[in-house]
């Protein structure tokens, strides 16, 4: 069993850090933050071979839920659409520099924990009298429908209002929908305009305007 | 398996939040299956009716009081005056909009459920006792301001104001839950009792109790965001501007009137903090009634002015509750309840001269309105004398006992405040009477009347006057309603 275990371990710890490696060294930023959404799922699944299943659920909620949406939104909006053709900012001697210094830092944080720490001694037994230590996901649903029932209703009825919230401001009726363009369009479009195809226009007659495209509002501004 | 014991409720205490939350919930889809596109109206009035149908339900609890879901909820007679205060609020915010959404073509019958999910957040916050509670009570209440804010999205102003109020607005709830943590950190309780009961166990000494005067300071803040208080008020005018104009009528009432409610019954709760927690509500309230003021002199856009000037209010409100454990609890509800009137009929003027694509928000469209509008030209001159606290209007009556009770509860400084300010106010308010009065008009405005607009006027313009002319019934009405509370 133990060996099951160790195989496991070792397979999610491979997956953390190659997701991690590639976090950052892809080109991309969106498919950097599709490889650290596989990070985070990685760490939940560590807190649940841990026996945390409490941890690994918001892990996975939190983290994978809620933050990596948020940061996917950052760059949605902050950066060119794709993020295609973007390249990191710094490159050479700059990026092994940087990567020394984080790597310092972490090992400044590390070092002394893993030194210090006394491996393999059992944890000494608790003292009578200490509160049993939450049981985890169980003995939070019994809060929930015992202790904290009217605050549970009400986040339902809270989450209700903001989905509702969510439709009311983003669905559009077809006839007035703004037109918003597929990511696969909108490579196009960009590819089109930084190299203009040969004008065809016969002589004489001045080169047709750059078809007008519908663009969503929320294009980047070239 | 062991069975699972639901814990003693007593839902009667919450009927007429249960009402709102629930008939809100069965309009939504009552609103998709069965009224008729183009007859949204129809939706709005059952909104009223579910509104008019929670007041009455909240009668037969005046007598009763009690607390339930493990001390979380509790009614008393003042939480059921503010229930009944912000179901007023409601239910005309919802007849000004009956015709203004349609003519701005921005008619969604999810409009109408919102505001009785939001007027369900302000019973909640009234009624909580319990900063859990209250919490949920806020967002509820915020997550659907911010869409209503943004609810006119062709119009980008609307979606500016509604981003902006739901960014500030995310930080405000931010600090008001770290606040919290750090509270039940020091306590060990999120419920005002037990918070109450662990100050009192020793002379409260703020040097020792920095953990829970960082967490009280952190609420305060997530209070003041949503009171808008000055320096947490900058998002006001520009919110009130883009948004709809019922909902900029309602966010003035409503969120302003329950988040002080709240920060009343923390204030009383917490009666050992009070020597940490009531000069910085001093400054507070010094700052928001001067700056407040200041900033609406200047304004030519009747909507910012408003916007500013409630800003000013709700300093005014603060002193009473500054001396909320005297007579401040009174002068506070009559004070909320004629504010509240007064400025649903003022935005109901406003809203009767906007029109689609043009907003005749301008103090200039106002002149010359007594010719061609004489009614509506007095009804506005009633909400600004109000507004200015002229006798007799309920505005005047609420000063007089807002300060009046800051006066007997040693506040004289920030009365000397209040009236200097006051004065001040006057100028701009009666600036607006003045155009409508005496002046000719500039450009052509075409108010719109219509029923529920009519109605709206004419409720709040009455209430206005009789609260100003007979305050004595509804004195004693609030006087009764605060025994409960033991203030």
């Amino acid at each position: 069993m133990a060996t099951v275990i160790q195989i496991i371990f070792g397979l999610i710890a491979a997956l953390i850090v190659g997701a991690a490696v590639m976090v950052v060294t892809v080109r991309n930023v969106i498919h950097a933050a599709l490889w650290l959404i596989a990070c985070f799922f990685g760490v939940g699944a560590l807190y649940l071979l841990l026996e945390a299943e409490f941890l690994a659920v918001v892990q996975v909620l939190v983290y994978v839920g809620a933050i990596s949406i948020l940061i996917l939104f950052a760059i949605m909006l902050t950066r060119q659409v794709t993020g295609e053709g973007v390249r990191q900012l710094v490159g050479g001697w700059r990026l092994w520099l940087t990567a020394a210094i984080s790597a310092l830092l972490f090992a400044v944080a590390i070092v002394p924990t893993v030194i210090s720490h006394s491996w393999n001694v059992p944890a000494p037994p608790a003292p009578p009298g200490t509160p049993e230590p939450l049981a985890g996901v169980a003995e939070l649903g019994r809060a929930f429908v015992y202790e904290f029932l009217l605050q549970f209703q009400v986040a339902g009825v809270l989450l209700t209002v903001a989905l509702i919230g969510a439709i009311v401001i983003a669905f559009e009726e077809r006839a007035r929908r703004r037109r918003v363009l597929t990511l696969a369009e909108e490579h196009e479009l960009r590819k089109r305009l930084a190299h203009p195809p040969p004008v065809e226009a016969p002589a004489g007659e001045p080169a047709p305007a750059p078809r007008a495209t519908p663009i969503s509002e929320g294009e980047v501004q070239q | 398996m062991e069975s699972l014991q639901i814990p003693p409720v007593d839902l009667r205490l919450l009927t007429p939040l249960l009402i709102v939350v629930g008939w809100a919930g069965a309009l939504l889809l009552i609103d998709v299956f069965f009224v008729p596109d183009g007859r949204k109206k129809i939706t709005g009035y059952l909104a009223i009716a579910g509104l008019a149908v929670a007041g009455l339900a909240g009668i037969p609890l005046w007598n009763l009081s009690g607390s339930t879901f493990s001390g979380m909820l509790v009614l008393d007679r003042y939480s059921l005056a503010l229930t009944w205060i912000f179901l007023i609020a409601g239910a005309l915010s919802i007849a000004v909009a009956l015709d203004y959404l349609p003519r701005h073509a921005i008619e969604q019958g999810e409009y109408y459920p919102l505001i009785m999910f939001a007027v369900g957040g302000m019973i909640l916050m009234a009624q909580s006792a319990d900063l859990i509670t209250l919490f949920l009570g806020i967002e509820l209440l915020s997550i659907t301001l911010y869409i209503l804010t943004g609810f006119a999205y062709p119009r980008v102003a609307s979606e500016e104001a509604g981003m902006k109020y739901l960014v500030l607005g995310a930080f405000a709830a931010g600090f008001f839950v770290y606040g919290i943590a750090l509270i039940f950190g020091a306590t060990g309780a999120t419920s005002l009792a037990g918070i109450a009961a662990y100050l009192g166990r020793q002379p409260f000494a703020p040097q020792e109790e920095t953990l829970f005067l960082a967490g009280a300071s952190l609420v305060l803040i997530g209070f003041s965001f949503k009171i808008a208080l000055v320096p947490f008020h900058m998002w006001t005018p520009d919110v009130y501007e883009g948004s709809p104009t019922p909902v900029a009528a309602f966010m003035s009432v409503g969120t302003k009137g329950a988040a002080l409610a709240a920060l009343l019954r923390v204030t009383l709760a917490l009666e050992e903090a009070q020597t940490f927690w009531l000069p910085i509500l001093a400054v507070l309230a010094a700052a928001t009634m001067i700056l407040g003021n200041l900033g609406a002199l200047g304004q030519s856009n009747l909507k910012r002015m408003l916007a500013y000037s409630s800003i000013g209010h709700a300093g005014y409100i603060l002193l009473g509750i500054m001396v909320a454990a005297e007579r401040g609890a009174e002068a506070f509800l009559f004070y909320i309840l004629a504010y509240t009137l007064t400025n649903l009929g003022a935005f109901g003027v406003l809203i009767a001269l906007e029109q689609r694509g043009e907003a005749a928000w301008s103090i200039d469209d106002f002149a010359g309105l007594y010719q061609r509008r004489p009614l509506l030209a007095v009804a506005m001159a009633l909400f600004m004398f109000s507004l200015a606290g002229v006798p007799p209007t309920a505005g005047f009556m609420g000063k007089f006992f807002i300060f009046t009770a800051a006066y007997a509860g040693g506040l004289g400084w920030l009365v000397l405040i209040g009236v200097l300010t006051s004065a001040i106010a006057a100028y701009y308010y009666l600036r607006v009477v003045v155009k409508m009065f005496m002046q000719e008009p500039v450009r052509e405005v075409r108010p719109e009347l219509t029923r529920g607009l009519n109605t709206e006027i004419l409720i709040a313009g009455v209430a206005t006057l009789i609260l100003g002319l007979l305050p004595t019934p509804i004195v004693l009405l609030v006087e009764r309603s605060l025994v409960a509370l033991g203030g």
